[in-house]
């Protein structure tokens, strides 16, 4: 299976490089797999820069989004008056776009690394708040009463009972909004910035080095896998009874 | 009560009234019983009749627009788990948790030592016939297994009352009666008090020495039926003509609160 897979990679670089060394397609449109890593070997001092800060970004990004977004969630869905009239509003905000709000972010927060923060939070706050939400509200009202008759607090209730039972549906909105996060992120170092991995692609491509905006998709896929990667790891640890559950039936 | 054991709960005058400002709905109108120490009460009435909040009540999660509840001479205000436990319509365990994990809960929120809560969950489970499932999971297990389960963890606390909300209503009706037999082998080891919720006649008849029958809107308790029918239990009981008499009982007191309300007598069926 790895090994088929290993060829099936080999023969598209192959084709990718063809593509190119027989000039089919224009350097201006794509850049070879050479190409690409001759950018880097090139210039990896200002790719490490961006990374650093782009990786930043997003770590400190994500702590917030998820924090906010599993809290604020929680506290709606445990309020149905609050989750019935918040609900519909959460979802017509996230259906806003919302880099239209971007020019006002930087008028608040400048072009430093609030705004790409604040930005990406908001960005990834939704998705997180409404599934939380969502799950929290499923849960069958007789487990807050087991917990009140077995003498639990408000707060064992909410972390030992409800958190759990409604983590598969917390999890599924961190995998979207981590996803947002990292977009979110990279979208705002393009649009107006002074550094990150962003800030590189939107530089080459205004001087034409497709190679480089190559190379900056690159590392901008390898923070989304990054995350995504973290965000298994948690899933693993908190969500495996709901996998077993579904492989039972 | 003729047995003159000492009353552990008692109602007096309990009254709940919801949406007092707009239109009130009385949902429990003057419900006054007592329940004797070691007996098993069963609870039969149609359903929305107030059932779970009489429960409820008992079990200090709800509060009551008037009247009291006392257990042991003492009001219940707020939940005692060291002296009630409450089982639900599901199982309500925790599917991350295993098994025993699951019957732990109650003693680990209680602050009991590990190792100790560890063993009374061994016994618990040993006591409803699943020693050899501690370590599974709930989705591993049936219906039956999973409300066995929950007997299990109720009784982990060693609570003197046990308050039932009809508990087997979502089995079938072969585990149901097999759940029946088990409970009351479970009850007559352990000696405790068990208020047992049931929309069934049969059910209600078949396990207690006491059935209370409920009307509905307001709930009121229209009849106190003694089961007089001899114990051990038998499911050949259920076809004698006592048991039939007194489920016929059960019925008229049922269909005739139906009259009142509807005017029609037993048309609503």
């Amino acid at each position: 299976m790895t090994l088929r897979r290993g060829l099936m990679i080999l023969i598209v670089l192959g084709l990718w490089e063809a593509v190119r060394r027989f000039n089919l397609v224009g350097p201006l449109l794509l850049a070879s797999p050479t190409e690409i890593a001759g950018a880097l070997v090139k210039s990896w001092l200002d790719y490490a820069v961006a990374l650093r800060l782009t990786a930043t970004e997003i770590a400190i990004a994500l702590a917030l989004t998820w924090t906010l977004g599993i809290g604020a969630g929680t506290i709606a869905g445990l309020r149905p008056f609050l989750s019935a009239t918040a609900g519909p509003l959460l979802s017509s905000l996230f259906a806003v776009p919302l880099i239209s709000w971007y020019p006002l972010f930087m008028v608040w927060f400048g072009i430093g690394i609030t705004s790409k923060i604040a930005y990406a939070v908001i960005s990834g706050f939704f998705p997180i708040a409404i599934n939380t939400m969502n799950g929290i509200g499923a849960i069958d009202h007789q487990y807050v009463l087991l917990g009140r008759a077995i003498g639990c607090s408000r707060r064992q209730i909410v972390f030992r009972i409800l958190l759990p039972m409604a983590m598969p549906a917390i999890v599924s909105g961190l995998r979207i909004g981590t996803a947002l996060v990292v977009i979110g992120v990279i979208v705002a170092e393009m649009l107006a910035s002074l550094g990150g991995i962003g800030y590189l692609i939107s530089y080459y491509r205004s001087i034409y080095a497709t190679d480089h905006v190559y190379l900056g998709i690159l590392f901008a896929l390898g923070c989304a896998l990054a995350a995504n990667w973290g965000l298994s790891l948690l899933e693993r640890r908190y969500t495996s009874w709901r996998v077993m559950q579904i492989e039972q039936r | 009560m003729s047995q003159g054991r000492p009353i552990v709960i008692e109602t007096r005058g309990l009254r709940k009234v919801y949406g007092i400002d707009r239109a009130p709905l009385v949902a429990l109108q003057d419900i006054s019983f007592a329940v004797e120490e070691g007996s098993f009460v069963s609870l039969v009435g149609p359903s929305g009749c107030g059932k779970s909040t009489l429960l409820q009540m008992l079990a200090g999660l709800v509060p009551s627009t008037s009247g009291e509840v006392l257990v042991d001479d003492v009001a219940v205000r707020q939940p005692a788990p060291e002296k009630i436990s409450v089982m639900f319509q599901d199982a309500t365990l925790l599917p991350w948790k295993r098994v025993s994990e699951n019957v732990e809960f109650p003693l680990e929120i209680s602050g009991m030592p590990a190792v100790k809560r560890r063993q009374r969950a061994a016994a618990m489970l040993s006591l409803v016939g699943l020693a050899d499932f501690a370590e599974r999971y709930p989705h591993e297990l049936s219906g039956g297994m999973r409300q066995r389960v929950s007997i299990a963890r109720a009784l982990a606390p060693d609570p003197r009352i046990m308050l039932m909300d009809e508990p087997f209503g979502a089995l079938d009706e072969q585990t149901r009666i097999k759940m029946g037999y088990e409970l009351l082998r479970i009850w007559e080891k352990t000696g405790k008090t068990i208020f047992f919720i049931t929309h069934s006649l049969t059910e209600a008849l078949f396990l207690a020495d006491i059935v209370l029958v409920m009307s509905h809107r307001p709930g009121r308790i229209v009849g106190t039926i003694k089961a007089d029918l001899p114990r051990p239990r038998t499911y050949e009981i259920i076809g004698s003509a006592e048991f039939g008499a007194a489920r016929n009982r059960i019925w008229k007191l049922i269909s005739q609160d139906d009259r009142d309300v509807n005017g029609e007598g037993m048309a609503s069926l």
